[in-house]
């Protein structure tokens, strides 16, 4: 049994000192039977390695020994209860040995192998999750992260994972490090469930978004999952869907179309399953409070299942707000107890805060008499005349003339790529070329404007 | 405490959250943080990190939950609530920074006032702006403020928008230069 063994490890020894790290990956994929019968040497295995030098060996044997654990309990009160056995052996495996890995294996090896990384990355997350210490695990996968990705915009499966232990550790300052930036490329991790992932980056990116009010952020984040290309329903489509509703009438006050090239999934599938959704925005069409709030009753069970209740208050909140911005496109001036009667507010007093809220917030433009307790609205004061408008517009156009870049240089990719070629050559239809370098490459040219 | 100053504690409180042993930090780092954040009014930051914060910590050290009342007056933008939270003695710990907040606060009420409102009670104003009377009528004389003594009314001004962005000449050519380029390719 243990010369299975011995044969591997002077495989990964030899091959990784001669730095042939293709071959190397070949017999790693064939070591998985031998790792996986011989589960309690892999410590002595791990020991006889050097983490930098093989760092792909090292990998294979976390890889066997992550998916051969004991089930993960919940852990409860932290530490203090890692007293028992098979916490400790995760304990052990996630903090030194998982830890000590990504503090000190070689990018370009691993680079070599993106989907096992990836897979280890899930494992330990859902260990976390499992003990219910997701915090403990934001350091170590943003490690991960940084680990593999060839530059900052690229997208990896351990993304996911990340966004995934933020929202449970309620920690977004960590996330948003890395959802501010654009994703231009994904790593291939050529695994099945690589979608899947891809979705729930943005998924849980646009959570993170929506649950610190930033919700333009969110709404693209919500876009780019509703409008990548699919065949069949996936529950996270469905989710953001839903969510991409409720967003965009706290956002825009009513419900966008999504863009043309969205799947046929969503119009044919998706909107059927999101009735309730449907009938809130109508309710909101309806400009009455009154009838998004009996909306709400109606359909609370049918939110809270979903876990959107938060933001189906939100959209009635901002609805008050909207109907008070409408006032001011009508009036010049309004007395406070009309303004109250007018959108629903017990009382002038109510009215006056609301109003000075929303002054706060630069979402109108007034000026409140307390002497007559009457309201003035104003226009707009930006006269987009000053230095700090040309600095906004500087900027854009920096950001408009950097997508223009990336997308040639993608554009001159997809030119000479050998698959594109050939359907060109073959004089297919114009549909199936739009196609191909969808399927070839990444997703479409992600870039938010 | 100085802006710059608290962005980088804030960042290395942050920082020595995630990187501790334990994953989390001690009663006092929480507390600073908690403190930092409602001074750069980030609310929403401040709710998920009052929401992490271990129920032990919270309920062993009554300080984070004096924070905490501070930041729900002003989630509810309750500013007369929020001066008397504030009202406590702090410890040495947040002190600083509670200070800070404390003139933060004030400094937005009063320009909230003044692009708000053009006639407000001075009871109100001295409400909002948690000062006294006597102290809310030297404010609108320093401001230029008219109090109208009959009504007890003041009059704010409106502050012309401030905009100081200074770029350098050189810089905007190279901008200049980088459009057209840009443009003419």
């Amino acid at each position: 049994m243990v010369s299975g063994l011995e044969t591997f490890v002077n495989a990964v020894q030899s091959l990784s000192a001669q730095g042939n790290f293709n071959d190397l990956c070949d017999v790693l994929s064939k070591a998985n039977d031998v790792l996986t019968k011989n589960v309690q040497h892999l410590d002595n295995v791990l020991e006889t390695l050097d983490t930098y030098q093989h760092s792909l060996g090292v990998l294979a044997v976390l890889y066997v020994k992550c998916n051969n654990l004991p089930a993960a309990l919940p852990q409860g009160g932290g530490p203090a209860e890692g007293a028992h056995v098979e916490s400790k052996t995760h304990e052990v495996f996630i903090f030194n040995q998982f830890h000590n890995f990504i503090e000190k294996c070689d990018s370009a090896q691993i680079r070599l192998a993106p989907e096992t990384y990836s897979d280890l990355c899930h494992t330990v997350t859902k260990i976390l999750i499992d003990q219910k210490r997701p915090h403990r695990g934001i350091d170590l996968i943003r490690r991960a992260i940084h680990k593999i990705q060839k530059h900052e915009s690229q997208l990896t499966g351990a993304h996911a994972d990340l966004m995934q232990l933020c929202l449970l550790a309620k920690n977004f300052k960590p996330a948003l490090e890395f959802l501010d930036v654009d994703i231009c490329s994904i790593s291939e991790e050529g695994s099945q469930s690589e979608a899947k992932y891809f979705l729930l980056y943005f998924y849980y990116g646009a959570m993170i978004y929506t649950a610190l009010k930033k919700f333009d952020r969110a709404l693209y984040f919500l876009e780019v999952v509703i409008t990548t290309p699919a065949m069949a329903v996936s529950h996270i489509m469905l989710e953001a869907y839903k969510k991409y509703i409720l967003v965009c009438l706290i956002l825009h006050g009513k419900v966008l179309n999504p863009p043309k090239y969205t799947s046929q999934v969503i119009e044919r599938f998706i909107k059927p399953l999101s009735g309730a959704y449907h009938k809130l925005s109508l309710a909101y069409n309806s400009n009455s409070c009154e009838d998004v709030q009996q909306c709400l009753t109606f359909y609370a069970e049918t939110f809270s299942r979903d876990g959107n209740s938060g933001l189906t208050k939100q959209v009635l909140a901002s609805l008050r707000k909207k109907n008070i911005q409408r006032l001011t496109k009508t009036f010049l001036t309004l007395s406070l107890s009309d303004v109250a009667s007018r959108v629903q507010l017990s009382s002038p007093r109510d009215a006056e805060k609301a109003i000075l809220n929303m002054i706060e917030d630069g979402e109108i433009f007034a000026s409140i008499n307390q002497k007559d307790g009457m309201v003035y609205f104003h226009d707009d004061p930006e006269k987009f005349n000053t230095p700090a408008a040309l600095k906004r517009l500087e900027e854009e156009m920096e950001r408009c003339t950097e997508l223009d870049r990336k997308i040639l240089e993608m554009d001159e990719k997809f030119l000479v790529n050998p698959a594109f070629i050939k359907k060109q050559q073959c004089g297919t239809t114009e549909d199936d070329i739009a196609l191909a370098p969808a399927m070839s490459d990444g997703r479409n040219p992600v870039g938010d404007l | 405490m100085i802006a710059g100053d608290l962005t980088a504690k804030c960042a290395e409180l942050e920082r020595q959250e995630l990187t501790s042993p334990t994953g989390e930090a001690s009663a006092q780092e929480y507390a600073q943080l908690l403190a930092i954040y409602l001074c750069q009014s980030d609310l929403c930051n401040a709710k998920f990190l009052w929401k992490r914060i271990p129920v032990a910590l919270k309920n062993s050290h009554e300080e984070l939950s004096q924070i905490w009342k501070v930041g729900q007056c002003m989630w509810k933008r309750d500013y007369p609530s929020a001066y008397t939270c504030l009202q406590v003695a702090w410890s040495d710990n947040v002190r600083p920074i509670m200070t800070t907040l404390q003139e933060e606060l004030r400094s937005r009420a009063i320009n909230l006032i003044g692009n708000a409102y053009s006639s407000i009670t001075i009871s109100d104003l001295s409400a909002i702006a948690g000062i006294s009377d006597r102290d809310a009528e030297r404010i609108s004389n320093e401001r230029g403020w008219i109090i109208d003594a009959e009504t007890e009314m003041v009059h704010p001004v409106r502050p012309p928008p401030s905009s100081q962005v200074i770029t350098s000449t050189e810089g905007q050519l190279n901008k200049l230069t980088d459009y057209v380029s840009f443009l003419e390719n």
